[in-house]
């Protein structure tokens, strides 16, 4: 893979390029927080962010899309549905949150193929970000195996100090470079310096995880039944907000809303989330899952053994948000350890049955 | 000849807020006034008519006469909709239910007390049976709208039942409590699109409660983010008490 | 195949319903309606009992709704019995001939006919339960010849709530279908069976293994049949049923009617016992 040199003098310029040519989408500060948001002025993009609220999932999923257009009132009904082309570029997306953006290319591409998320998708650039740091005190990409960027990105940069390394990716990586000046191919040393800023980084990020993830669809199978999930059930707020931010979490809901003429209108999907009273509930008024511990265990079922399961990627990319907002401090670092630990006297009485 | 459905605005007790924001919501909606005859709307023209299909009503029932008249718009009208927290809960209003009625009547009126009729404050729905509410101190304008056309179309209007966390949080607010606030964002019902929280207030609950509110640890959280018993009580009781009254005694009961 | 260059092909949604035709409109009771609906010409709709449709009606919604025509009794049209419960049903009730419909689908599994040729049949739909039944338990009629004896148990909760009362009555008289009926609410009218789905079974013989059990009905309902079922030794693979769940998106990516791993509305809603047993949500 090339690998090429960009002084970090020569960012801004390239951002007002891409901007000059794209919908530029980065992490920017809101108040003391960062969000991911259109970048107007180079100097508004902040790849020393640590996380944002939301993931960059809402830039291919937004939190509200119109998906068809509608219009009843002539004797036939016209139905439109509408597609979101606008060339886009992803700036600065953490490596775990490429993970995400992998599964849920997966999600929206498999069986029957969303052309919503698609169109978006294939029109949107992805630059990953090396991070060199870990983010906050509750992300765990090391444990999760997404520290390192996976297939997927278009360019990869790694902050080396004054100059930034740059990965290509794809073809179209290579367009997105095009818009830069003083790119230059990378030398033994800048390749030395690239091998020493990543073997300093790796010990700066712990295990979190006291087993290998490996084990997570075997010992969230075995947990089905623990008491652990009826305690967590009882703190939780059910407030959904743990889906919200999760980079990974697709559920949505669909609603329809017309004009005053009551025939004319549109149907656009919202955000749901399965922490939510009546996420299951049919239109009698049944709820299949109207507690909140079986609600709680399906999320964690549903991240760590089915998704691992159906795609072979875990459903969780250890980016520490839902940890982060959690007002009952509900993280899954910790409820995993807890089903882990609850695990491992039951496996060695076994084996000193078995001796 | 018209066909359109005759739509008329009742007030009882309450400040009369959302009776100006459905006037407010004219503005950006003019269309609403072609597809609805509007007949009776004190706060608004002097004309009035009792022929209606769909009753609207603000404010809530403190007054056994009051009673009397909610059943009268109840008998006429095919649609009965509680406007606004007064009418959803009982509003502001039930603050007094917590507080002997006496004193309560004392501390208003004063020597006058004897001449005022009042009771506990009620939302219109222990008193009649209602048909949907539109909630919130005041209501939201465009929500309102959404509902005429829900009941236009021969439907209830969708009002959420999740919490206020999950519009917060699709604005990408930081959490109020991380601020060092106080919010009651997780157990109130959204549609507002987290109106205050986003400019840095608490929620304070004027929407209702969801379906199956978490109080207890919510208590908690507000206990571990420094508030007393009182404060947080005081909290919860100024657009709920009525609701939080009920939730204790299905907690004592189960 | 031709081959279709990719910027002339039109890009589809799959949320986009097809309009389609009511052709007739039903009241079979006070709750439910039976809507036909037809295809557009050229329009092509091959569907399996037991599979469902998701119902557009512009401007109000969309639901889940299970088709009640067998396929070898529709070639242009099929039919939904659809009862009132939501702002969508709401309206589909509001429909009279003439008028539009969204449609996408048909969607699901359905019962897998192959595996239920040469058995003897039994089915136990209970109230609105006979709906997606009768989509399958036609289609067996109509090929009788392929399948040993048939046994409706049909339970309802009050005769008023009764579907398809004509048919009842052309199942009955044939001397190769045994139908029995019972409602746990009887009005002063009623003479035949009272109590629930249940106690229909007790005066029923079969030979279990070679019995292929199917049952609908509300949630509350599976947990006592398929108890009836396996006290009867029906084989658990041999216990079908299709579940209700709010399948909102029908294709597998809004996440509302997944059960452990299983989306129904992809991988059902049709399963048999033994595929579901082991979720504690199935049945709850």
């Amino acid at each position: 893979m090339t690998l090429k040199i960009l002084p970090k003098k020569a960012l801004p310029a390239w951002l007002d390029g891409l901007h000059a040519n794209y919908r530029l989408v980065g992490p920017r500060a809101k108040q003391e927080n960062f969000v991911f948001d259109v970048i107007q002025n180079a100097e508004d993009l902040r790849l020393d962010y640590n996380t944002t609220i939301l993931p960059p999932k809402k830039v291919l999923l937004p939190q509200q899309e119109t998906i068809l257009q509608f219009d009843t009132s002539k004797d036939f009904h016209q139905v439109e549905p509408v597609f979101e082309d606008t060339p886009t570029v992803l700036f600065g997306v953490h490596t775990c949150d490429m993970h995400a953006i992998n599964l849920m290319d997966q999600v929206f591409g498999q069986g029957y193929p969303d052309a919503h998320y698609q169109t978006r998708r294939q029109h949107t650039a992805i630059v990953t970000l090396e991070c060199l740091n870990p983010c906050t005190e509750f992300c765990f990409c090391k444990s999760m195996e997404t520290l390192s960027v996976p297939e997927g990105f278009d360019l990869h940069i790694t902050d080396l100090g004054n100059v930034l390394a740059i990965e290509i990716g794809s073809g179209q990586g290579l367009t997105l470079l095009q818009h830069a000046k003083m790119v230059r191919d990378a030398g033994p040393k800048d390749y030395q310096h690239l091998q020493d800023v990543m073997s300093e980084k790796w010990p700066r990020f712990a295990y979190q995880l006291d087993f290998d993830i490996t084990e997570l669809p075997s010992l969230i199978a075995l947990s089905y039944k623990t008491e652990v999930w009826d305690s967590l059930g009882d703190r939780c707020l059910g407030c959904g907000i743990c889906n919200v931010v999760c980079p990974t979490c697709n559920c949505f809901d669909v609603i329809d809303e017309v004009d005053f003429d009551l025939q004319s209108g549109s149907r656009y999907r919202i955000w749901d989330s399965c922490q939510l009273d009546r996420f299951c509930s049919v239109a009698g008024g049944h709820d299949f899952r109207s507690s909140r511990a079986n609600r709680l265990r399906h999320r964690f079922l549903h991240k760590f053994k089915y998704q691992p399961e159906t795609y072979k990627i875990v459903g969780c990319v250890g980016c520490g948000r839902c940890a982060q907002e959690c007002l009952v401090h509900i993280s899954p670092v910790d409820v995993l350890n807890e089903l882990y630990r609850r695990q491992v006297p039951f496996a060695s009485i076994e084996q000193e049955v078995l001796v | 000849m018209n066909n359109k459905p005759r739509i008329a605005f009742f007030d009882f007790t309450g400040c009369e807020g959302c009776q100006l924001t459905v006037i407010d919501s004219l503005e950006n909606h003019p269309e609403l006034l072609e597809a609805v005859d509007i007949v009776q709307f004190r706060e608004a023209m002097s004309e009035k008519d009792d022929d209606f299909s769909i009753a609207f009503i603000e404010g809530s029932c403190t007054r056994s006469s009051d009673e009397k008249r909610l059943e009268k718009i109840r008998e006429q009208a095919a649609l009965v909709i509680a406007l606004g927290a007064c009418a959803h809960l009982g509003g502001v209003n039930a603050v007094r239910n917590i507080q002997p009625l006496e004193s309560v009547r004392r501390c208003v009126y004063g020597e006058k007390a004897e001449v005022y009729e009042t009771s506990i404050a009620k939302p219109i729905g222990d008193v009649i049976s209602i048909d949907g509410f539109i909630p919130g101190c005041p209501i939201d304008p465009e929500e309102f709208i959404r509902g005429v056309k829900r009941l236009l179309q021969g439907n209830r209007p969708l009002i959420p039942d999740y919490p206020v966390c999950i519009e917060c949080k699709l604005r990408e607010n930081a959490c109020l409590f991380q601020r060092g606030k106080v919010c009651l964002g997780p157990i109130t019902r959204a549609g507002c699109g987290a109106l205050c929280p986003s400019l840095g207030v608490g929620c304070e609950g004027c929407r209702g409660l969801i379906p199956n509110p978490n109080i207890t640890w919510l208590k908690e959280v507000m206990a571990e983010h420094g508030q007393s018993s009182e404060r947080i009580s005081a909290k919860m009781g100024l657009f709920m008490t009525n609701q939080i009254l009920e939730s204790e005694v299905i907690d004592v009961e189960s | 195949m031709k081959p279709i260059l990719a910027e002339k092909m039109k890009l589809l949604s799959i949320y986009q319903p097809s309009t389609m035709l009511v052709s007739r409109v039903e009241s079979v009771t006070e709750l439910e309606k039976l809507i036909t609906i037809e295809l557009p010409e050229g329009g092509s709709f091959q569907h399996r009992p037991g599979q469902f449709v998701e119902v557009s009606l512009l401007g109000v919604g969309e639901a889940p709704i299970s088709i009640s025509s067998s396929p070898s009794r529709t070639t242009n049209s099929f039919e939904l019995c659809v009862r009132r419960v939501g702002s969508v049903t709401n309206a589909i009730h509001a429909l009279s001939p003439g008028d539009l419909i969204g449609i996408r689908g048909p969607f699901g599994n359905g019962f897998p006919m192959e595996r239920f040729r040469g058995k003897d049949l039994l089915f136990a739909p209970g109230g609105l339960g006979l709906a997606p039944l009768r989509s399958l338990i036609n289609e067996v009629i109509d090929d009788r010849g392929n399948f040993g004896r048939v046994v409706i148990l049909y339970g309802a909760r009050h005769p008023s709530e009764l579907l398809f009362r004509d048919e009842l009555e052309t199942w009955k008289e044939r001397d190769d279908v045994e139908l029995h009926v019972t409602v746990d609410r009887p009005d002063e009218y009623w003479k035949g069976k009272v109590g629930v789905i249940t106690t229909l079974f007790y005066d029923i013989q079969i030979h279990p293994r070679n019995t292929v059990a199917v049952t609908c009905g509300p949630p509350v309902m599976y947990r006592y049949v398929i108890m009836e079922l396996l006290g009867k030794s029906v084989p658990e693979g041999n216990i079908w049923l299709s579940l209700e769940r709010r399948m909102k998106c029908g294709v597998g990516k809004c996440g509302h009617c997944q059960m452990g791993s299983i989306y129904t509305c992809l991988d059902g809603p049709v399963f048999s016992y033994s595929q579901i047993k082991h979720l504690e949500e199935a049945l709850s």
